[in-house]
Order: C-alpha cells, then sequence, then structure tokens
C-alpha cells in the first residue's frame, strides 16, 4: 500500500511536478539513432516528461531536440523542411537551429536581428550507443554522459529497442524489479524463447518456485537477490540491481547476451520501454540478432511503421487462451515483453496504490518506491542531486552464480555486479 | 505466434483468426476500454482485505532504539517488541521461554504474540540474538508465518553486519539490508501493519 499523496508524488512527472524535476536531473533515453539516421533527414516528434518536442539532425550532423512548435503562430515543426543547417518552418519560413536558436525571419530585414530575439526551448542531444540521449534540467546540473555498458560496447555487441507502453512509468518499472513473477508470468519463456532457453540457471528456476528475496541498498539504487537451492546445499542466485530512477538488468543465462531496461515518461499515462540486449565480451550472433528483431526475449514485435507493440490493448494483446490452457503461455499472451506490459497496462494509466496488499516478498518493490521518494523530496527541499547520475553508478551489471550458504551474495558477487570492461558476464 | 506481421494484425483485428474457439462472446478491444482512465472510476470501491496482525520483534538495542521511534505511530494490530534486558537465549530455549516485553516493559510470550500472526518482521544490527532470531523465525514456519527481516546498518561494521545478514538468511523468506532506519515505517505502512 501506497499512500495517495506518495503515489501522486512519483507518478507525475511534468515539468514542475518533482518526479518531473527528478528525471530532469538524468540524461534519458530520448530516441534511437535510426531514427535520425543521416543529415537533413525528416524530424521526428517527440514526447517526453510531459513536453512536446522535435528532434532533427541538421546538415552538419548535429542533433537538435526543442519544442515542437514555431514560435511565429504555433506551427508543428514536423511539417518543417531540414536543410541547410536549420529546421524551416513550412508556414512563413521561419528556421531554427539545433539548439532552438531562431537563424531567420524570412519577413523581417536580416539586420534588423529580430531573429536573434526568438528561441525555442532546446535540449542537447547526444549518440552514446545506438541511442540518442537528452538531459531536460539545467545546463550547470548536467551530469558526465552516460556510460551503461550496454551503449558503450562495440556496435556488434549491442542491440536496443523501445516500445510503447500505455500506462505511467512507475507500474511499468517496479515490473523489472519485482522478480517473483518471473516464476508463474514468464515460466513458458525460460523452455521456448531463443534468448533464454538451455541455460543450466533455468533448471533451478524450474525447480525452486519458490525464492528468498534479498534486498541490499546500492549507492545508487538497489541489488534485489533472489535465492533458489541449488545442488549439495548451495544457492543458486540471481541479483538484478536496480539504479535510479528507471534503470533494471535482468540476470543472464547461460552465455545469452544480458538485458535490461529504461522506463522512461511520455506523460503520466504513457511511457517508454527502452529495453536492451548486449554481451560484453563477443559480437551478437545473427541468429540472436534476428531473434531480437523478430521480438524474442526482451523485445516485441510491432504495428508495422510505428513502435506501438503489435499485440496491444485495441486487439486484446491477441490474448490466446487454448495456449494459456496448453501451458505454452502461463498468460495466453506470447513474448515476455508483451506479457509484462498488457498485464501492466490492465492496472489503467496509474495504478492506486492505495488498493494494494503488498506482501513481504515485495519488499524490492517498496524499497524502491521509499528510495525514490526521499530522493525527490531531498532534491525538491534541500537540492540534494540524486543518485544514479555519476559514472561509477552506471557500471553495473546482473548476475547469476551458485555460492555456498553463507557466503552474502553483496560481498561474494561484488566484481560480477560491476561492469568491467572485457571481461565475460557471471552467469549460469 | 505468426510472424508475418500485418497479416496476423490484419487477420486478428478483422476476424480474431486464428486463435482456437471463441466459447464465449468478447467484445473486440475490451482491453482498450477496460484499461481507460474513464473506466477506472468504475472499480469496486471496498475494502479488500482485513486488517493484518504484525507482530516486530526488534533483536538488539540498537534496533529497538530504531523500532521505539514508530512505535508511536497509528499502527493497525501490531506489537512492537524487544527481548527483555540481560537475557540469555540458547538455541534450545523452548519458545515459550523466550522473554519478550512491550515498548512499555510488559512482560509477553512467544506463542501469544504469534497466535494469529500474519506477518512477523525480525529487526537486528548485529549478530547478538541469533538464537532467538532461529527459535522466533522456527516457530513461523510450524505456524505458516511469513518472516522477514530488516539489518540495519546504523553504525555497524561491515563485518558486524555481514554476520547479521548470514544469519538472518538462515531463517527469513526476505531479507533487507539498510542503513536508513525510515524504512521501518516505509516498510510496515507498504505491508498494511
Amino acid at each position: 500500500m501506497l499512500r495517495k499523496e506518495i503515489n501522486e508524488l512519483l507518478t507525475q512527472t511534468d515539468s514542475g511536478k518533482p518526479m518531473g524535476d527528478m528525471f530532469r536531473q538524468y540524461w534519458i533515453p530520448a530516441l534511437l539513432a535510426s531514427e535520425l539516421s543521416e543529415d537533413d533527414c525528416p524530424p521526428t516528434r517527440v514526447k517526453l516528461l510531459g513536453e512536446r518536442l522535435i528532434a532533427f539532425r541538421d546538415s552538419k550532423g548535429r542533433y537538435g531536440l526543442m519544442d515542437e512548435f514555431c514560435a511565429h503562430r504555433g506551427v508543428s515543426l514536423w511539417f518543417g523542411r531540414n536543410e541547410e543547417d536549420g529546421l524551416r518552418c513550412p508556414y512563413h519560413g521561419w528556421k531554427y537551429d539545433y539548439t532552438g536558436q531562431c537563424i531567420e525571419v524570412p519577413s523581417e530585414p536580416e539586420e534588423s536581428g529580430f531573429c536573434e530575439k526568438i528561441k525555442l526551448k532546446g535540449y542537447p542531444l547526444i549518440k552514446v550507443g545506438d541511442i540518442l540521449w537528452t538531459h531536460m534540467g539545467d545546463k550547470e546540473d548536467r551530469p558526465p554522459e552516460p556510460i551503461w555498458e550496454f551503449a558503450t560496447v562495440p556496435a556488434a555487441q549491442t542491440y536496443s529497442s523501445k516500445r510503447w507502453q500505455e500506462c505511467n512509468w512507475l507500474q511499468a518499472m517496479e515490473g523489472g524489479i519485482d522478480s517473483s513473477h518471473v516464476s508463474f508470468l514468464h515460466s513458458g519463456g525460460l523452455k521456448t524463447d531463443p534468448l533464454f532457453r538451455g541455460a543450466k540457471g533455468n533448471k533451478y528456476n524450474e525447480a525452486d518456485k519458490k525464492p528468498v528475496f534479498e534486498v541490499v541498498e546500492s549507492d545508487g539504487g538497489l541489488h534485489i537477490g533472489a535465492r533458489r537451492n541449488a545442488e549439495d546445499g548451495h544457492y543458486y542466485w540471481r541479483v538484478t540491481p536496480w539504479i535510479m530512477p528507471s534503470f533494471t538488468m535482468v540476470p543472464p543465462r547461460g552465455d545469452h547476451p544480458m538485458h535490461g531496461h529504461f522506463w522512461i515518461p511520455i506523460d503520466d499515462h504513457n511511457c517508454w520501454a527502452w529495453s536492451f540486449d548486449y554481451h560484453p565480451t563477443r559480437a551478437l550472433s545473427p541468429e540472436e540478432r534476428q531473434a531480437m528483431e523478430d521480438g524474442y526475449g526482451v523485445h516485441n514485435q510491432y504495428v508495422s511503421g510505428t513502435f506501438r507493440p503489435l499485440q496491444n490493448k485495441d486487439n486484446d494483446y491477441l490474448m490466446d487462451r487454448e495456449a494459456q490452457k496448453r501451458g505454452d503461455s502461463y498468460s495466453g499472451i506470447w513474448g515476455i515483453a508483451m506479457q509484462d506490459a498488457s498485464l501492466q497496462e490492465s492496472m489503467g494509466p496509474i495504478v492506486d496504490r492505495t488498493k494494494e496488499n503488498l506482501v513481504s516478498t515485495d519488499n524490492g518493490i517498496i524499497m524502491a518506491r521509499h528510495r525514490l521518494r526521499k530522493a525527490v523530496v531531498a532534491l525538491r527541499d534541500k537540492g540534494v542531486q540524486p543518485p544514479g547520475r555519476t559514472p561509477e553508478h552506471q557500471l553495473v551489471r546482473s548476475a547469476a552464480r551458485v555460492l555456498s550458504p553463507e557466503e552474502p551474495f553483496g560481498e561474494a558477487m561484488q566484481d560480477d555486479l560491476t561492469a568491467r570492461h572485457g571481461v565475460k558476464q557471471t552467469s549460469v | 505466434m505468426p510472424h508475418d506481421h500485418d497479416e496476423m494484425f490484419e487477420a486478428d483485428n478483422a476476424t480474431r483468426a486464428g486463435r482456437g474457439p471463441v466459447d464465449h462472446p468478447t467484445m473486440l478491444s475490451s482491453c482498450a476500454h477496460a484499461a481507460s482512465a474513464e473506466e477506472a472510476k468504475y472499480r469496486v470501491q471496498y475494502p479488500n482485505s482485513i486488517v493484518r496482525t504484525s507482530r516486530i520483534f526488534a533483536l538488539d538495542p540498537p534496533a529497538a532504539e530504531a523500532m521505539y521511534a514508530v512505535t508511536e505511530d497509528p499502527w493497525e494490530n501490531t506489537h512492537f517488541l524487544t527481548l527483555l534486558a540481560d537475557s540469555t537465549i540458547a538455541s534450545e530455549t523452548p519458545a515459550q521461554d523466550i522473554p519478550l516485553c512491550h515498548p512499555d516493559g510488559t512482560a509477553t510470550n512467544l506463542n501469544t504474540e504469534l497466535t494469529d500472526a500474519d506477518v512477523v518482521v525480525l529487526l537486528a544490527t548485529r549478530n547478538s540474538s541469533e538464537a532467538a532470531a532461529e527459535i522466533i523465525a522456527c516457530e513461523c514456519f510450524k505456524r505458516k508465518i511469513m518472516c522477514a527481516g530488516l539489518a540495519l546498518r546504523r553504525a555497524s561494521s561491515p563485518q558486524s553486519i555481514s554476520q547479521v545478514v548470514s544469519s538472518m538468511r538462515k531463517f527469513t523468506r526476505v531479507l533487507v539490508v539498510t542503513e536508513d532506519d525510515d524504512y521501518i515505517p516505509a516498510m510496515l505502512t507498504a505491508l498494511r501493519a
């Protein structure tokens, strides 16, 4: 259960709302780099944290992210002409550079300097890995550029996708740290999904449906360990890192690529679910990359030409009751990503957490909310910068390992849970 | 799941074909309608759970100090308990002989406290009461009561907290390690204590 005022505090992310201000302290994923694939390509609409924006890549390859609407008469610059180092409104020819600065007002004398007085609100947009990142906060509070491992390994070793999820960011993110649902909702996927199947660790998952949990605070967020019985009295540990505000990783299986997510608010009723796969030490195989493009693992299929999942609430997620009955899919929904999204969207745009009945195994979620609330309040009331902004907080990995009973995972797996250049993931 | 995206999408929206027999009428896009903000207004409003009976055991003086900071809050059916000072508890101590007391100093016993309990939380900052933790947790196990552990770092050394974690891990189904005493009321509120 979460009190109404705290639920509102954590779920409202528009400008001026405390949680919105907190998201504005981070570099957040804004677009796939492929959405702006070449200089002077068509601009793209972007909505983040309740703000309607336009992204474009100018003639010199510089990325711009700014207010979607022309300062003159409010025309959407999605209709703009991306030409000669700027985006020109097709209505009266006003032109803006990649920072949002107006550089041409054709109807005014050039010598008047009128255009210098016009500037659209703009945000930096940088490419790290195959993602374009933005920082929507004050320039003086801008953190170092992101160095998440999935975004900094060579391109051949990583794959990212994004999908539109039609609910508040927090209920989507909470799925990423809710380890206890995996034994039920995703139980079919361990046997069949090409990006999960075949790992030795899967047998422990299948044999022990009642994991024991340990939640340990880290500097950047949490480590959530799920412990299952292994051979000879040993424990099979799967450890999920959560870095504030919304980065999580799925513990690895065998030599399969590692997976993870960001959940980024579009507005209070919608979010982007970013999903990535990478291998720290080798290129993804053609088969793995194809599986990701086909929607396996943490990815999904799309309505053609969009980032909306093929299975969505307008087609009841292509629910297959027969598959549910056969046990092919625990919920009757195909694919791990949409198994999560379908249930999270069914809660409604913003779930009413005053009605919840949490249990002790939900302590990962309880602790994440607690840390978010404290960080939001500290930022709002004292200007304290939240955790998760600095490089050392971002050098994390998930890990899976068999340990003896007396070994605390936090100490025994400290190196395993740290991103290390050129070192393979720790997995079972 | 077919992989011919557009074909499947069109076919599904048009006829819901290829999904086996539909044995009851289903409204197309029922999920879209049901998940809307508008529909949220029609959720049945009623208390969907009864008050839980929670028992919080502070196993050492610093843990008790952290616990006392929240005992005056308006909890439901929650008892906050400590071990009597200077008590000696061994693993063979019978459960009913563990010397417990309420914040006002009145004595009680484990059998009374665990009767009808739904949730038990053990608070510890050090490894001085492993035997008590084991006895309480074993009683919880026998009675099928969920037992959670909260290891408070406070001023404890890493080695000390590591010992607490190792010790409590044997007995609890959930273990949380935090340096923030404020997590106690946050967790109890979330669990509807």
